[in-house]
């Protein structure tokens, strides 16, 4: 858009009555849109940056057109008259948007919405130096000449694709009343507008008269963002049941997935139109790239809109979430000026250097040079710096060339030099994608974790385009989707032995370890000097050491159960058990803290016991009497060197668990890396934990039978004293004795 | 037919075009906007069964202006795309001084 004040016609890009009137007028072009297409009428295609319209200024000074005046450069206002505001544009059902584009590069303005209504039938163009005359159509006449217009209130969402349907679809996929990239919510008869009323807001002292229409959250900085989120939320809808939006309880999903993640990532999993890879203006034309076919380019869709099945790339959006969007890549050329700005070149400026090295670069499409080779880059730069010069809009001749990140310009030698892009030109943002959502039983997450968590899925591993051509063949550049949002591939692989081997296998290991138990058991059986064959009457075990056992037992317990659910995201358990995720959440957080605490109690309290000593050898080379199908007379103390390597064992695995599992409590704050890593530690060892727990268990209850009791009243028999832990009884033996004496 | 059966068949006949009429009541559809005269930008009216005015496009401002608040409406930024906010200087403060406004037009 050119400037109102202009010193050269070299600062005048697409003055106004071009942006209304311009583009291509051949037959297959013509009813497609230029800018005005879009533009309704109203504002500046009715009134000039003075406020004056235009056909009457112009009409008083004629010598306008001839002027650098931004609003009249070259310009007919005077015959082809001004764009009103075109209402039935948006409230006519059958309105011929492609007739309207058509009137407007004939530049028949104040034609257009008389034809495109099928009101009347305008014949001859202003373009043509023809006066448009107009023949109604008396059949939509009443006698008394009124007209009778069966006009819509709202607009029906077939006029806002007139507009919407062509740009989002390049933009983020979009397209509406489409039953292959079908939308729930279009599915079940909403339109446009039962989403994107007109405000009415005192607060933002907007008024339903002034149709200003509800707007989400476009990520990329775009037009009137003060009217971002006035749209009701996802939330909102489905919180209240808003137009009898159910309520989902999401029970089958992590908390913190709900937090991290926008509504549209796991229900706009897949988009089925192709939208834009990216642009292209080599050539001074906008040339547009249909999204790629990774798996096979050169059946990679021919066109924006056409049928392909394809993924998004997830960006952490404002709010800090990671939503679904499509980043348009742009290839363009920018001049860099004194004034140290890069100011992006015309598509004349382009199309004027393109054209001068076209034969020599030879593209297989002279439609679509492609440059990506240090050579074609340096053909191109030089044939800029040649054409540019003289340009009166700049002070220095710099070009640069903008590509995957990356800008080239040449040196004082003339050698291409390639360079990290640091400016707005390297800032790659997305268009947010909200429409096409799917069915929830199509969401991402209904079919399990695995749906993002497996080796396969896009989550994680589907390929995001980040350079269009490049080097060193011309074909695309990609990096995995997780590396996009954060997740270092060493982290996805951790995250993989979670998923694919940790989880799968955890339940063998634990089935594996009491086999082996019950293997031990029938081959080896109980110690038969048990429990019973005296009285119990030694206190081996006080209360304080009952009661924190108790405390580390029972926290124990409820750790693992929950843990159990969290693991393999047991949903019928949890519901069962705990009724929210968030519940059990909580529930394992305090289990988890008492455990922590007990376990300092009683490192307290068993430390100093469970030293190594030499007999502890003894005790393990004949491994505590519990292999060898005999029994055997083992030296111990309090506690024998087994309890000890257990005892150590535990607390190690405690101080893991304890450490990453108070990290995890501060989920949501930390980075995705050491979340991911902290909560692959916490799972590896919280199993080796488990199973550690069971063989305790086993030993301390069928093993050596009675001894159980002893978590009860704390106290032993001598007899079990005697067998268990001898080196200990002497000790107490011996103390007996001299307390007696 | 036998002749005492006709005023019964004759009723039967009324009642259901009674009740086709009430349906098709019910589902009439009001429409947005009553019977108008189409008007030029001058704001003459249009009549194309008299030939008054009738080579000329009809005006949307003079036509729905007549009964809407054309200028009102046309505050939206689906009309005015950034028109209301367009300067020269709109861009300086973002080192991009091609932006002119934060609407289609002048944006880029």
């Amino acid at each position: 858009m050119a400037k109102k004040k202009n010193n050269s016609p070299d600062e005048i890009d697409i003055a106004m009555f071009e942006w209304v009137g311009g583009g291509p007028t051949d037959p297959k072009q013509i009813g497609v849109p230029f800018c005005g297409g879009c533009h309704p009428g109203g504002g500046g295609l009715e009134y000039d940056r003075d406020g004056k319209r235009y056909d009457q200024r112009l009409k008083a000074d004629p010598a306008l057109a001839q002027s650098l005046d931004g609003d009249y450069f070259k310009s007919k206002w005077d015959k082809t008259g001004v764009v009103e505001a075109d209402c039935l544009l948006c409230h006519l059902p059958g309105y011929d948007f492609k007739e309207r584009n058509k009137q407007l590069k004939m530049f028949n303005f104040k034609w257009a919405s008389t034809a495109a209504s099928g009101i009347g039938q305008v014949t001859g163009f202003v373009r043509e130096d023809q006066h448009p005359t107009v023949q109604y159509n008396r059949r939509l006449f009443n006698e008394d000449g009124k007209i009778v217009l069966d006009l819509a209130y709202p607009p029906p969402s077939e006029n806002c694709n007139f507009c919407h349907g062509i740009s989002d679809a390049k933009k983020r996929g979009f397209s509406w009343n489409d039953r292959r990239n079908h939308d729930v919510h279009n599915a079940r008869g909403m339109s446009c507008a039962d989403c994107h009323p007109a405000i009415d807001n005192p607060a933002l002292k907007i008024t339903k008269i002034q149709h200003q229409f509800a707007k989400g959250d476009e990520n990329v900085s775009s037009v009137r963002d003060d009217l971002d989120n006035t749209i009701m939320t996802c939330r909102d809808c489905h919180s209240q049941g808003y137009m009898g939006a159910p309520r989902p309880a999401h029970l089958g999903v992590r908390p913190n997935h709900l937090q991290k993640l926008a509504c549209e990532t796991c229900h706009i999993p897949t988009l089925h139109i192709a939208g834009g890879e990216g642009f292209d203006v080599t050539t001074g034309a906008m040339v547009n790239y249909p999204v790629f076919n990774l798996q096979d380019l050169k059946n990679s869709p021919k066109q924006i809109g056409a049928y392909f099945d394809w993924h998004p790339r997830y960006q952490r959006i404002k709010r800090g979430q990671l939503a679904p969007v499509n980043a348009l890549l742009a290839v363009f050329f920018t001049n860099l000026d004194k004034d140290g700005i890069h100011y992006p070149l015309f598509g004349r400026e382009n199309k004027k250097a393109y054209e001068k090295i076209k034969d020599k670069l030879q593209p297989k499409n002279p439609m679509k040079p492609e440059l990506h080779t240090n050579e074609q880059i340096k053909l191109m730069l030089t044939a800029l710096t040649e054409t540019l010069q003289g340009n009166k809009r700049f002070q220095q001749i710099k070009p640069y060339y903008h590509k995957g990140g990356k800008h080239y310009h040449l040196n004082e030698k003339g050698e291409v030099v390639a360079e990290d892009d640091h400016t707005y030109a390297g800032h790659v943002e997305g268009f947010n994608i909200n429409h096409n959502v799917a069915p929830a039983a199509l969401a991402l997450g209904a079919n399990g974790c695995g749906d993002c968590h497996s080796s396969e899925a896009h989550m994680f591993k589907g390929q995001i385009v980040t350079d269009m051509f490049g080097p060193p063949d011309g074909k695309p550049l990609t990096i995995s989707s997780g590396r996009l949002f954060g997740c270092q591939p060493w982290v996805f692989y951790l995250n993989q032995f979670h998923q694919l081997y940790l989880s799968p296998y955890a339940n063998i290991i634990m089935l594996l370890v009491v086999f082996g138990l019950v293997l031990h058991y029938t081959g080896q059986g109980p110690k038969v000097a048990d429990y019973y064959k005296s009285p119990p009457e030694i206190v081996w075990f006080p209360l304080s050491e009952r009661w924190t056992h108790l405390f580390r037992m029972v926290s124990f317990l409820v750790l693992a159960f929950t843990g159990y659910i969290f693991f393999f995201n047991n949903i019928t358990l949890l519901r069962l058990s705990f009724g929210t995720p968030q519940t059990a959440v909580v529930v394992h957080w305090v289990a988890g803290l008492i455990f922590i605490a007990a376990s300092i109690a009683s490192v307290a309290l068993w430390g100093k016991y469970a030293r190594f000593v030499p007999y502890d050898k003894e005790w393990l080379a004949k491994k505590g009497g519990y292999l060898g199908g005999k029994e055997v007379a083992v030296p111990a103390g309090r506690l024998n060197a087994g309890q000890k390597i257990f005892f150590w064992l535990t607390s190690i695995l405690t101080l893991i668990t304890g450490v990453t599992g108070v990290l995890l409590i501060f989920k949501e704050s930390l980075p995705l890396t050491l979340s991911c890593l902290t909560s692959t530690i916490h799972g590896f060892f919280a199993v080796i934990f488990v199973a550690s727990i069971i063989a305790h268990a086993y030993l301390g209850t069928i093993a050596n039978p009675g001894t159980w009791q002893v978590l009860v009243h704390g106290k032993v028999s001598r007899n079990w004293a005697k067998k268990h832990h001898s080196e200990w009884y002497k000790e107490y033996a011996t103390q007996e004795e001299q307390e007696k004496q | 037919m036998e002749r005492q059966n006709v005023p019964r068949l004759a009723a039967l006949l009324l009642a259901g075009l009674g009740l086709l009429l009430l349906v098709s009541v019910a589902m009439a559809r009001e429409r947005a906007c009553i019977p108008f005269h189409l008007k030029t930008e001058d704001g003459k009216i249009i009549n194309p069964l008299t030939g008054e005015n009738a080579d000329q496009p009809y005006s949307p401002r003079q036509t729905c202006g007549a009964c809407h608040n054309y200028d009102e409406i046309t505050k939206g930024y689906h009309f005015q795309q950034g028109w209301d906010r367009i300067s020269d200087d709109f861009g300086k403060k973002m080192n991009k001084p091609w932006v002119l406004s934060d609407g289609m037009l002048g944006k880029f």
